[in-house]
C-alpha cells in the first residue's frame, strides 16, 4: 500500500538489526560465558570470544560435581547447591507441573462459572480476581512464612505448590474466562436437552472446544511457576527442597563460583521455558493478551 | 465478547427430567476451590500482614508464638527510617524509567514488526517473545556478568569495537547503578508491551491510513493523529499493569546489585525482604513496609478495574 523510499527501508532494516542485537545480547552473553573456563575469562578481559571452548562447566553440573573435567581439576570446593542440580531440576518440574495442573483445574471451573452464570456476584468475583492479580508476592511472603512456619510446612514442596497455586489462580481465571465466553451456548444447551449434566456439559462440550485457551493458560502458568523465585526462596531454605531459581539465587555473592559456572547453570535453567515458548509461541501470545484486556 | 452481568439466566429456568442442582448453586460449587485458595493464600495473608505490622514480631517472638501488640510503632519506625524513604524514592525512579521506556519502545517496536514488507521485521517478530521465557533471576545473573567491571561482557564488546580504553563500572557506581538495573528489567518485560500494542495495531482499519494518505498526510502525521489516539486504551493498560509490577521489582536487584553499591539501589521490595529475612529479622516492620507497597499497588489495581479493564477489545 504505502511505498517506502529506499532510505526509509534502509533505516527500518537498521532499526531491526539494532532491536535484534539488543534482544539477543543476554542470550549471546550467557552462551559465550558458559563455554569457557575461569582462566580464559580472567586471562584476557578485553576479548569477546574465548580462545578455547570447553563444555566442562556443564559436565561438572550434570555429573553432580563428580567429573571435574580439565578446567576444574584443581578446584577442591564446589557449592553443595550445584551438586544438587538434579534435585533442583526435579523440584522445579514437580512444582511447575502441579501448579499448572491445579490452576488449570480450579481456574477452568471458576472461569466457567463466571462465564456461564453471570450474576452480580460472579462479576464481582471477576473483579476481585483482577485486583488479586496485582497483589505483590513480597506482601504475601512475610505472613505466609509465619503461617507455614507455625504449621510446620516450611521446606516442603506442598507448601510451595499451595502458595503458588493461590497466587496464580486469579491470572488463570482472567485468561480462561473469555475463552469459555466465546463458545456458543447453543452447543451446551443441545447437550443438556439430551440429558447431559451441568458438569458433563463442561467436561464433554466446553473443555474440548477450548483447548487453545487451555493450552495458552497452561503454558503461561508453567512458565510463571518455573520462574517463581520469592515463594520457594523464602519457604524452602534447605538444599533438598530448592528449585532451580533458588539455586541460582544462592550463587549470587558466592565467591567460589565464577561467571562461567553461573552462566552454565543459568543456561540450563532457561532452556526448558525458552524451548516451550519457541514451540508454543502462538498460545503464549494469545494467553498474554487475553489475560490483560478481555473479560 | 464481554461478560454481561445483565444477561438473562436461562439455564436456571430449564426444566430437567432429572433432579439437578440449580444454576446458581452449580456456579457457587464451581467457584468453591478457587474461593478456598484465594482465602487461604491471598486474603488471609494480606489481613495477617496487617495484623503482624501492628505487633512486635522477631525470631524470638516466632519461637514463643506470642506477638506483643505495639500499635503503630512499626509504621513510626518506617517513617523515621531514612533507608525506607530512599527505597521508596528509588522505586518511583525505577518505575518511571522502566515504564516510560517500555511504553515508548513497545509502541516503536510494535510498529516496526508490523512492517510485513521488511524481511528483517519478520525476523524481529519471531524473536520478540524470547525474553519472556528467561527466568528473572537468571536474567539478573546474566546481566551481572554483562555489567561486571573486570570481566564483563559489555566492556569486552566495547573494547573489541574500540569504543573504550578503560573498563566502565556499570552497576558498581552509586550514580548509575539504579539506571543500570533498569535495562535488564526493561529487556525482560518489553515483550508484553510489544505484544499488546502489536495486537491492537491489527485492529486499526487500513482505510483510515489510506484515506489520510490520499489527503496528503505524512507517515508521522498519520501516526500522531490516527494510530496513537487509537492505541490510547492499550497504552493505559500497559501503563497500569507495568507500573504495578515494576513497583515490586526484586529479582534483578537481588542478582545484580543486592541493593548496592552502598544503598544506591534499595527498592521497596528489597527493603521488606531485607528487614524481614535478614538479621535481625524484624517481621513486624517488614510487614508494615510490604503493606505500604501493597497499598500503593492496590490503588493502581482499583483504577485498572474501574476505568480500564474490559473497556478494550483486541
Amino acid at each position: 500500500m504505502f511505498k517506502q523510499s529506499p532510505i526509509a527501508r534502509t533505516l527500518l532494516h537498521l532499526a531491526n538489526l539494532l532491536g535484534i542485537a539488543f534482544l539477543l545480547l543476554p542470550l549471546f552473553a550467557v552462551a559465550i560465558g558458559s563455554i569457557q573456563s575461569e582462566r580464559s575469562l580472567q586471562a584476557d578481559t578485553r576479548a569477546v570470544f574465548p580462545r578455547e571452548v570447553t563444555l566442562d562447566n556443564f559436565l561438572v553440573i550434570l555429573s553432580k560435581g563428580e567429573q571435574k573435567g580439565r578446567i576444574f581439576e584443581q578446584v577442591t570446593y564446589l557449592p553443595e547447591n550445584i551438586k544438587q542440580f538434579y534435585r533442583a531440576l526435579l523440584n522445579s518440574t514437580i512444582i511447575a507441573i502441579s501448579v499448572t495442573a491445579l490452576t488449570l483445574c480450579f481456574g477452568s471451573m471458576a472461569a466457567y462459572g463466571i462465564a456461564r452464570h453471570p450474576t452480580r456476584w460472579t462479576v464481582w468475583l471477576l473483579q476481585a480476581n483482577v485486583v488479586a492479580r496485582f497483589v505483590p508476592a513480597i506482601a504475601l511472603m512475610i505472613p505466609l512464612y509465619v503461617v507455614m512456619r507455625s504449621l510446620g510446612q516450611l521446606n516442603t514442596l506442598t507448601g510451595v505448590i499451595v502458595a503458588e497455586t493461590g497466587f496464580l489462580l486469579p491470572y488463570a481465571i482472567l485468561i480462561l474466562a473469555p475463552y469459555f465466553d466465546s463458545i456458543p451456548r447453543e452447543l451446551e444447551e443441545a447437550a443438556r436437552i439430551d440429558g447431559c449434566t451441568r458438569l458433563g456439559a463442561l467436561v464433554r462440550i466446553v473443555l474440548p472446544l477450548s483447548t487453545p485457551g487451555i493450552a495458552a493458560c497452561g503454558v503461561i502458568m508453567f512458565i510463571i511457576s518455573w520462574h517463581e523465585l520469592l515463594i520457594p526462596l523464602i519457604l524452602n531454605a534447605r538444599p533438598e527442597f530448592m528449585t532451580l531459581p533458588v539455586v541460582i539465587a544462592s550463587l549470587v555473592g558466592d565467591v567460589h563460583v565464577f561467571f562461567n559456572m553461573m552462566m552454565a547453570i543459568c543456561l540450563l535453567a532457561l532452556l526448558p521455558t525458552v524451548i516451550l515458548v519457541v514451540l508454543l509461541q502462538r498460545y503464549v501470545v494469545e494467553g498474554l493478551s487475553a489475560g490483560a484486556v478481555k473479560g | 465478547m464481554a461478560l454481561d452481568a445483565t444477561a438473562p439466566r436461562r439455564a436456571g429456568k430449564r426444566r430437567s427430567p432429572r433432579r439437578e442442582i440449580s444454576a446458581g448453586a452449580f456456579a457457587a460449587l464451581m467457584y468453591l476451590p478457587t474461593l478456598v485458595c484465594l482465602a487461604l493464600v491471598l486474603a488471609y495473608p494480606v489481613l495477617y500482614a496487617g495484623y503482624l505490622s501492628l505487633h512486635r514480631v522477631g525470631l524470638g517472638q516466632l519461637r514463643r508464638g506470642e506477638f506483643p501488640f505495639v500499635g503503630l510503632e512499626n509504621y513510626a519506625r518506617l517513617i523515621e527510617d531514612r533507608l525506607f524513604w530512599l527505597a521508596l524514592k528509588n522505586t518511583f525512579l525505577f518505575t518511571g524509567v522502566t515504564v516510560g521506556a517500555e511504553v515508548v519502545l513497545g509502541v516503536a517496536i510494535a510498529l516496526l514488526i508490523n512492517q510485513t514488507g521488511i524481511w528483517t521485521s519478520r525476523v524481529t517478530r519471531l524473536l520478540i517473545l524470547l525474553p519472556y521465557a528467561v527466568p528473572p533471576i537468571a536474567n539478573g545473573l546474566i546481566w551481572s556478568f554483562i555489567y561486571s567491571f573486570q570481566f564483563g561482557f559489555l566492556n569486552r564488546m566495547l573494547f573489541s569495537l574500540g569504543l573504550i580504553d578503560a573498563p566502565i563500572n556499570w552497576s558498581g557506581n552509586p550514580h548509575g547503578a539504579l539506571y543500570a538495573v533498569t535495562v535488564p528489567y526493561i529487556w525482560r518485560t518489553l515483550p508484553f508491551a510489544i505484544l499488546l500494542v502489536h495486537a491492537a495495531l491489527q485492529g486499526i482499519p487500513r482505510e483510515l491510513h489510506e484515506a489520510a494518505a490520499v489527503d496528503g498526510a505524512t507517515a508521522w502525521r498519520r501516526f500522531w493523529h490516527i494510530t496513537l489516539p487509537l492505541l490510547r486504551p492499550i497504552i493505559a493498560i500497559i501503563l497500569i499493569l507495568r507500573t504495578s509490577f515494576a513497583f515490586a521489582v526484586f529479582e534483578e536487584i537481588l542478582a545484580i546489585t543486592q541493593g548496592g553499591p552502598g544503598d544506591a539501589t534499595w527498592v521497596a521490595a528489597w527493603y521488606s525482604y531485607k528487614t524481614a529475612f535478614a538479621p535481625p529479622n524484624n517481621f513486624g516492620v517488614g510487614s508494615a513496609s510490604a503493606y505500604v507497597l501493597a497499598l500503593l499497588i492496590g490503588l493502581l489495581a482499583i483504577v485498572y478495574v474501574r476505568f480500564v479493564y474490559r473497556r478494550v477489545t483486541l
